[in-house]
């Protein structure tokens, strides 16, 4: 099997895509020439020249704007917005425009459009280029919602949200751009709504999404260390939710922990424990706990960023809460 | 900073484990990871791995039983003064030994005065957590310790709660559960003492322990037995055809009759799911893979080691598998997954020379297999009287999740498997 980073997988899921169906085309704001602000797309434009790999003006509302006009006359576009940070500016298109022709048309119209979008702590980027904004997407019926952490489940999941006709919101990692992976020779298409168990264990169920899959996957090795035995859990598409992965897993293990890199108020994990204590209340042996960052916007000094946003340690002390144990290093 | 080193919890339930021995002294320097102590738990022996580097400054549990949580060592830098850690540790330890008259390891009070005091405690605990709460205030539990209480019937008021801020949880109600048990009787030798010198007294180990509190409960099941003869004719040749196909001198396992056996139980639940199941209380665990147990007498005892998804193994691969697991419970080097997730058991006597035996439950397995040694016994053929080897197979079942006929069609299917095993593919 061939190993991928995150970076190609993405890529590779965009040529194969654009290979087989003319009607696949991306678009975004340096993703021609220079390749994005990624890399993500370099090499496209050589292959798939400027008709169907095309650099737009700096304005979100055209990119996504346009990219739903060319889906409603059947197009598949797949539109990148630079940093998810600016999917704000594209709010009206996504959130009053995409999510609704189909409904309000009745089903004449569809919108079969993907927006990727990045982005993510870790580089300190700044206030205005690192946030997770996932969760104000979940919220919003019509849309579906796509995160995914690691190579193959980016490659699967980029191939569903092209082919599904319905607007996907695709966010990607930035540090998980260079995590590489096996990934099945052929393409697999992921079904959009189903969970990836990481790793199986009894004591305590942790949801994890993104980056923070792996800062959980680190912290349910340190808990081993100390006995107890977590099982990692990614949802990886946060709408549709696979409801039943979770809630079969913490009625195994009577406790959960949820985590992601977005602040905890109002998370995406939020919306998982009420899930779980709605579905296995009286499978819980303990509350559910969150891990999430700080309720600030991020800083820019190196230092202070890597205090608001969570690591593996601020899972493992999670962990630790629910099994009644300190999680003291 | 002084690291303190606490007696880990190493699997769900357990509550304590005993000390058998320090791979280090005090005063040598540990690594992260580096093998500190020997722990004996519920149901294996394990080397434990220091959490920290550092010096062994101080040792307070040096042997015998602490309780999980327990601080049992410290480890720091050099010349670090570890007093305040470590002395309200070896107080304790002293107290016990001095009640018991001896400076030998801590152990449990007799059983009848822990009673009392435990409930008495219990009691005590239960009107102060009240007090506090206001008269009439909500208990702390968990939703899962408030389900498991309601199905056994357990006043959640009774109980003391060691999860966070005084929270029973559901550890709690089961360890209440099973200490509501009926008690075992007590002997003389309890409240007179023993002649010095005429009897020795084997404090339990915690293996033995845990032997008499499963047993004690699988008695409490309600059970029936049943048993057949198989003719072993056909399966004996398959055993000497296996065995002369081994080449001299290669690393093969020279299959035994116990792996044909195995293979042939295995083959059998496959055929007969019902019979491949759990008593869950509240359900029957139906379970798709035949994990079968394997009855071993070790030093210490008995465990029983389970070989994983037994009807996918040919009998060369479950004979490696039982030499595996077998050696490693003599040698003490059982894993917890070595214990876990049987589905039957086999306990074979047959090498003793034992006839046939009823074997006890192992629960929450439905049926336990007991087998006895082969003879030669006299039985009428078409043309007269012929010596056939014969093998007794006793089937002791849970009638709670298996009931005559089912256990009657699974034994039958053995018996065939064993006389034809040509039968099993």
């Amino acid at each position: 099997m061939p190993e991928l980073s995150y970076r190609e997988a993405v890529r590779d899921a965009l040529s194969q895509a654009m290979r087989n169906d003319e009607d696949v085309f991306i678009m975004g704001e340096d993703i021609a020439e220079m390749g994005g602000s990624m890399g993500v797309t370099q090499g496209m434009l050589e292959e798939f020249g400027p008709d169907r790999v095309r650099n737009t003006p700096i304005s979100e509302m055209a990119i996504v704007g346009s990219g739903i006009g060319a889906a409603m006359q059947g197009m598949r576009p797949v539109v990148e917005v630079m940093y998810e940070d600016f999917l704000t500016i594209s709010m009206e298109q996504i959130v009053n425009q995409a999510a609704k022709h189909r409904y309000m048309s009745g089903g004449q119209l569809k919108v079969p459009l993907t927006i990727r979008t990045q982005g993510g702590a870790g580089w300190s980027p700044g206030a205005q280029h690192a946030q997770q904004v996932e969760a104000w997407f979940v919220g919003v019926p019509g849309l579906k919602v796509v995160f995914a952490s690691t190579p193959s489940d980016v490659r699967g999941l980029l191939w569903s949200a092209i082919y599904d006709d319905n607007p996907v919101i695709f966010f990607e990692h930035r540090t998980l751009y260079g995590l590489k992976e096996e990934v099945p020779e052929e393409i697999e298409p992921i079904p959009i709504g189903q969970a990836r168990v990481h790793r199986e264990g009894e004591d305590v169920t942790v949801v994890a999404t993104g980056r923070l899959v792996h800062e959980a996957l680190a912290a349910a090795e340190d808990a081993e260390q100390q006995g107890v035995s977590v099982e990692v859990v990614d949802p990886r598409t946060l709408q549709p939710l696979d409801e039943d992965a979770i809630v079969a897993s913490v009625k195994r293990t009577n406790r959960c922990v949820v985590a992601h890199e977005a602040v905890t108020r109002m998370g995406f994990g939020a919306e998982v424990a009420a899930v779980v204590q709605h579905q296995a209340f009286d499978w819980l042996d303990a509350p559910v706990e969150r891990v999430g960052a700080k309720f600030t916007p991020l800083p820019f000094a190196p230092v202070m960023e890597d205090y608001v946003v969570p690591h593996s340690k601020d899972v493992l002390e999670a962990i630790m809460a629910t099994v009644g144990r300190d999680g003291g290093s | 900073m002084a690291n303190e080193v606490k007696l880990p919890r190493l699997g769900q339930g357990m509550e304590s484990g005993t000390i058998v021995k320090w791979l280090k002294a005090e005063g040598d320097e540990v690594e992260k990871g580096e093998p500190l102590y020997e722990l004996d738990t519920d149901k294996v022996t394990q080397e434990v791995e220091a959490e920290a580097s550092g010096i062994l400054l101080k040792i307070t549990v040096a042997e015998g039983e602490a309780d999980v949580g327990t601080t049992i060592a410290v480890i720091g830098e050099q010349g670090e003064d570890v007093s305040a850690i470590a002395g309200a540790t070896v107080q304790r330890v002293a107290e016990v030994a001095q009640e018991e008259g001896s400076a030998g390891p801590a152990r449990e009070p007799e059983p009848e005065i822990g009673r009392e005091v435990s409930a008495a405690e219990q009691v005590a605990e239960a009107r102060q957590i009240e007090r506090g709460n206001g008269a009439g205030a909500r208990i702390k539990a968990s939703p899962l310790a408030r389900r498991i209480a309601r199905e056994r019937g357990i006043e959640l008021g009774s109980l003391r709660g060691t999860g966070p801020e005084g929270r029973v949880v559901a550890e709690d109600v089961e360890r209440a559960a099973a200490s509501s048990a009926p008690p075992t009787p007590t002997t003389a030798t309890t409240t007179t003492p023993a002649p010095t010198g005429d009897v020795e007294r084997i404090p339990l180990t915690s293996l033995r322990r845990t032997i008499a509190r499963r047993l004690t409960e699988a008695w409490q099941a309600p059970a029936f037995q049943i048993a057949m003869s198989a003719d072993m004719t056909r399966a004996q040749d398959l055993h000497a055809r296996l065995a002369d196909g081994i080449r001299p001198g290669s690393a093969e396992t020279r299959p035994t009759i116990t792996d044909i056996l195995t293979k042939a139980c295995a083959a059998a639940l496959m055929r007969h799911r019902a019979v491949n199941v759990l008593w869950a209380e509240d359900a029957i665990e139906l379970h798709p893979s035949a994990n079968v147990g394997i009855a071993v007498a070790i030093e210490a005892g008995l465990v029983v080691p389970v070989i994983h998804q037994a009807e996918r193994l040919s009998i060369a691969e479950l004979a490696a598998a039982r030499v595996d697991i077998v050696t490693r419970a003599r040698d003490n080097k059982l894993r917890q997954e070595d214990l876990d997730g049987g589905t039957f058991t086999i306990s074979n006597l047959g090498m003793f020379g034992v006839e046939q035996f009823v074997a006890v439950l192992n629960p929450p397995q439905a049926a336990i297999l007991a087998v006895g040694a082969i003879e030669s016994k006299v039985v009428p053929t078409d043309t007269g009287f012929e010596a056939r080897p014969l093998m007794t197979l006793t089937l002791t079942c849970d009638h709670r999740s298996l009931d005559g006929a089912t256990a009657a069609d699974f034994l039958r299917t053995v018996k065939a498997f064993l006389e034809e095993p040509g039968l099993m593919l």
